[in-house]
């Protein structure tokens, strides 16, 4: 696909890119630095992407790989220091959210990352389980065994029958 | 017959194949509980996309868009009209300069809903268009604004006709969702131009109904739309008695 094209693609999906990050990162800032690095990342491997491929799917998985060198990254800087708010999962308390969105996000927060990848492409984003085993880079058979586990954890986390 | 948490996960989504999906559906008609469980995986779903929703709606970060574009991000021109001659002097909302890279997330909307399991959304989405639905849709069909109580959960605010011929109706909804946007009739259905969330507009400028602030994103897609003068009371239901037809 052209430089051209591509960016034309990625205005259009970045409100979608920013609430996959939010839904990884949750930190405003955080997340954005995410998005900004996919960007950066698609625009140097715009080549890579057939024509009519679906961009979507591809910048999920390069913001996905961004966010798991972050936190790699992240890892090795808490081990060297004490470990301080990783910052990671604050919230921005100004936002004025309702106290539901805010409970969800939390819990969303506390899922290990590899649920909270497949809450994220398939619950909030709404991809099919086979596309979003491609971005993961597992099996459908993984994706789906994770996504149940991240509904159970979720559902013990918000601790209500029948959501609200 | 039990089923794995994983089997009803993917049920709830939609993911079995025809032969599971069948057997799961008959042992529901006959086990309450499993019943409720995939009733919980759904709220469950609900709830997470109420809860990433409005990110949506947040104005993209100047930065983002620049990335994105690979130039600094354009300005909507508000002091050089010597440039670029405004075509409609007369109607003018103000400038919002800064903001005028904030999107329109009219087509953005489509992945978001295509399986909102509750079928209680204000908008649902065919063919990559976002269709105005439930009280949003009838709001746009049967309120005037003359008339309207200010108790209802859709407020409209200006009703227009656009330069396609168009009738279009700006609206913001009071409920959790917050949401504000313009929608322009089509053929059967009114489709939504823009959406974005009402609390982010500052108030000012006259010709604008009280109680339904416009946010900046909708001014702007009204500004580029609107065909002359907004409709006056008559106007506005003079286009209602005609099913808001061309």
């Amino acid at each position: 696909m052209s430089v051209d094209g591509l960016r034309e693609e990625l205005v259009t999906l970045l409100p979608r890119l920013r609430r996959f990050a939010r839904v990884l990162a949750r930190n405003v800032h955080d997340a954005d630095d995410l998005v900004q690095t996919a960007i950066e990342r698609a625009l140097a491997h715009a080549g890579q992407l057939r024509t009519g491929a679906p961009v979507a799917g591809w910048m999920f998985g390069i913001l996905r790989n961004a966010w798991i060198d972050e936190q790699r990254a992240r890892g090795r800087r808490t081990a060297l220091l004490a470990p301080a708010e990783s910052g990671e999962n604050v919230a921005d308390p100004s936002r004025g959210e309702p106290a539901d969105s805010l409970a969800v996000q939390d819990a969303v927060a506390r899922l290990p990352q590899e649920q909270r990848l497949a809450v994220a492409l398939v619950l909030v984003e709404g991809l099919s389980y086979k596309e979003a085993a491609h971005v993961m880079e597992v099996p459908i058979g993984t994706l789906t065994s994770r996504l149940a586990r991240a509904r159970e954890a979720l559902q013990a986390m918000l601790g209500e029958r029948n959501g609200a | 017959m039990t089923f794995s948490n994983e089997t009803l996960s993917a049920y709830a989504d939609g993911e079995l194949d025809a032969a599971t999906a069948a057997a799961v559906e008959a042992a529901m008609a006959n086990d309450l509980q499993i019943a409720q469980r995939i009733a919980e995986y759904r709220a469950l779903q609900a709830r997470l996309q109420q809860a990433f929703a409005p990110v949506l709606a947040e104005p993209v970060p100047e930065r983002l868009l620049a990335s994105a574009r690979g130039a600094p991000a354009r300005q909507r021109p508000s002091n050089v009209s010597a440039l670029q001659p405004r075509p409609r002097a007369r109607w003018s909302w103000p400038q919002w300069g800064a903001m005028a890279a904030s999107l329109v997330i009219g087509v953005l909307f489509g992945p978001l809903l295509l399986r909102s399991p509750t079928g209680n959304t204000p908008i649902d989405t065919r063919g990559g268009q976002m269709l105005a639905h439930g009280t949003l849709e009838r709001a746009l069909s049967e309120q005037l604004a003359s008339t309207q109580p200010a108790a209802a959960p859709v407020q409209i605010g200006v009703s227009f006709r656009a330069r396609s011929g168009a009738y279009c109706r700006t609206f913001v909804m009071h409920d959790e969702s917050q949401l504000a946007g313009l929608a322009c009739r089509g053929r059967s259905a009114w489709r939504v131009e823009t959406l974005t969330r009402s609390d982010s507009g500052p108030a000012g400028a006259g010709l604008r109904p009280a109680g339904s602030a416009l946010p900046p994103a909708v001014a702007r897609t009204l500004d580029e739309l609107i065909a002359g003068e907004p409709l006056d009371a008559a106007g506005e239901a003079a286009a209602r008695a005609g099913g808001w037809n061309r």
